[in-house]
């Protein structure tokens, strides 16, 4: 699924004239981390944001198509319109993907760069084993 | 001094103590530390792992990893699902948070003297007395003028020129250096957190810490609260590890917070009709400004700036609140290009929050697999209070100067010009329009006279039983419409007190 989620956060924050997009950034590395670190409700409510992505197209454009065969144009504007519907359980379930996407993107030293923050260090994981 | 942290499956682990003490945060820290300075020895038994300043994470995907519970994704059902924040280590959310220290508000004692019985002059006056020695003991003092960063600064001028009164925030650090991560754990190991002060205290005492031990139940003999038990979890993993027990010879004090005490005790078997009852909260949400000159607001304290100025009327108070940059997103609308461009201005950015008193209440029950369920609906007239937090935020940036308001309300436009900040008062006021989260959260074991409404009496007991006692924010009966952790410390130190007496 790892791809599917994907998918969602590359279309959610895409690379433009001014900043790096999540696909500079090692996104695979962080969702391959994110699966196996993640609270299995979380990551189970990753996965739901996803589909809930693809799905929805007809709800958002009135195209009976997963997202994933929408021209360039039409699946920005699906992404624009489901993080803002009207119905809150639709925007709701995209919000987690929002959120993990902008995790790895804003943690990303070329991202922090461009707003002169510096990079940061490893988290070490560590805790008292004895 | 001994702590004894993620064992394997294999041999159990059994421990002996005076006192056990279950969770290890404002509540469950303090009441332990009291309890070892008179001589007792003291067991703390804590859900999540010991981290010292070199083991914090740095990034929001290690603090969400290593810091908070479960991921942050425990939820009010309700209306809106609204995120609960709090800390799963030792230390608990103290770890996680500003230190802000105030001190209760006397009108607070009246309230629940008059609601819940019986707590008299003799009660407000010794919380005073501990307030005081808690603020000596935790180096309690305003952040410096040269930690305040220009987002504090800004909300200061913006107070100052509205005419109502703010100030510097008072917390528990001790010679701040402004790093802006205090909700990352302080790095600089300023902040006097609970896992470098009344912890380590109480080890050197001759008491003992388990950590990663999530206590599954209480165990009683009769009436007698006599040990808890439950399994080590391994805090990367989550494997299951040996199985531990600790007896405690004179008592059983619950401090897992105000989301955890209430389903272990259900869990355990105590019976109490108001058990998970009385759940309150102050909901919080942002405004942010948009500023012609960089703010850089993760330069300088966190949360540098408060008011108390709307605090008794309408009912909320003002806090200044910064954001890093990888949780910025999930806080800006829109997506796509439309996101990226937004993202842009986050040096101009300004985040400012209010924290509502509110009086809505909830409930807390024990889900299926054991985790918390939180059943909480803010209703009007907290959603009043609320918007007009809202509305005050947004004068206060205006009046400091910024270009631009951008409310993060569903339905309103993505950024009101000044002269437009009007507006936000006829904002929805169906809670699922706004993205707040819940953080300072109070009750579902409340304490008062009667049993039929309250789960423990004014010194902590919990009615019905011998040798069980509440010693964190779930005891508490109503909202403060203050940062709650001065009062959870100081009600968890009387408690104890009125344990040794």
């Amino acid at each position: 699924v790892i791809w599917l989620i994907k998918f969602a956060m590359l279309t959610m924050m895409p690379r433009t004239d001014s900043l790096p997009g999540i696909a500079d950034t090692d996104v695979d590395g962080f969702l391959r981390r994110m699966r196996l670190d993640a609270e299995p409700v979380y990551w189970l409510g990753l996965v739901v944001g996803a589909l809930v992505f693809v799905l929805t197209p007809l709800v958002t454009v009135g195209v009976p198509l997963p997202a994933f065969f929408l021209p360039h144009k039409v699946l920005e504007r699906h992404a624009e319109r489901l993080v803002m519907h009207p119905v809150y359980l639709l925007r709701q379930a995209v919000f987690l993907v929002r959120l993990s996407a902008g995790m790895c993107w804003g943690a990303d030293t070329g991202v922090r760069a461009c707003f002169a923050l510096a990079p940061y260090s490893p988290d070490p994981g560590t805790f008292r084993e004895r | 001094m001994s702590h004894t942290a993620y064992k394997p499956p294999g041999a159990p682990v059994e421990l002996e103590a005076d006192y056990v003490v279950v969770g290890s945060g404002a509540g469950g820290a303090t009441a332990a530390v009291t309890l070892a300075r008179s001589g007792a020895t003291v067991t703390i038994v804590e859900a999540g792992p010991f981290r010292d300043p070199p083991d914090y994470p740095h990034s929001v995907y290690g603090t969400m990893r290593d810091m908070v519970d479960a991921w942050g994704s425990n939820f009010t059902r309700g209306r809106a699902f609204w995120p609960i924040v709090q800390g799963s280590l030792v230390g608990g959310s103290t770890v996680i948070n500003s230190a802000i220290c105030v001190r209760t508000p006397p009108d607070v004692f009246d309230r629940w003297d008059r609601e819940h019985g019986a707590f008299g002059k003799d009660f407000a006056d010794a919380m005073g007395i501990i307030q005081d020695e808690l603020e000596r003991e935790l180096s309690a003092e305003e952040v410096p003028p040269a930690s305040m960063g220009r987002h504090n600064l800004l909300a200061l001028a913006g107070a100052t020129a509205l005419g109502y009164e703010s100030h510097p925030t008072r917390r528990y650090v001790k010679a701040c250096a402004g790093d802006g991560n205090c909700l990352q754990g302080c790095h600089g190991d300023r902040k006097q957190s609970l896992n470098r002060t009344f912890v380590p205290e109480v080890m050197a005492r001759s008491g003992s810490v388990v950590s990663c031990a999530p206590v599954e139940r209480i165990v009683f003999e009769g009436r007698r609260a006599v040990r808890v038990t439950g399994h080590f979890r391994h805090p990367r993993t989550r494997a299951r590890g040996a199985d531990f027990s600790v007896h405690a010879r004179k008592g059983v004090l619950v401090a897992a917070s105000v989301t955890q005490s209430p389903p272990l005790l259900m869990r355990s078997g105590v019976k109490s009709r108001a058990l998970g009852k009385g759940f309150r909260a102050h909901p919080g949400a942002p405004i942010f400004g948009v500023y012609d000159e960089p703010v850089d607001m993760n330069t300088g304290a966190t949360q540098g700036w408060s008011s108390m100025a709307f605090r008794e009327q309408p009912g909320f108070k003002l806090e200044t609140l910064s954001l890093p940059l990888d949780m910025l997103s999930g806080r800006l609308a829109g997506s796509g290009p439309t996101l990226m461009n937004r993202l842009t201005e986050f040096r101009h950015l300004a985040m400012w929050v209010q924290a509502c008193r509110a009086e809505s209440v909830g409930e807390i029950r024990s889900g299926w697999s054991g985790r918390p369920i939180v059943h909480y609906t803010l209703g009007r007239d907290d959603m009043l209070r609320f918007r007009e937090g809202l509305v005050r935020v947004a004068q206060t940036h205006v009046a400091a100067g910024a270009r631009a308001i951008l409310p993060s309300i569903h339905g309103m436009p993505y950024a009101l010009a000044p002269n437009e900040v009007g507006r936000l008062k006829d904002a929805p006021l169906d809670p699922r329009a706004y993205v707040a989260i819940l953080s300072h959260l109070f009750g579902g074991c409340t304490m008062g006279k009667d049993p039929a409404r309250s789960v423990c009496d004014e010194r902590g007991r919990v009615h019905g039983y011998d040798g069980l006692y509440i010693a964190d924010a779930s005891a508490i009966p109503t909202n403060l419409g203050v940062n709650p952790q001065h009062t959870i410390m100081a009600l968890a130190r009387y408690f104890a007190q009125r344990i040794l007496d």
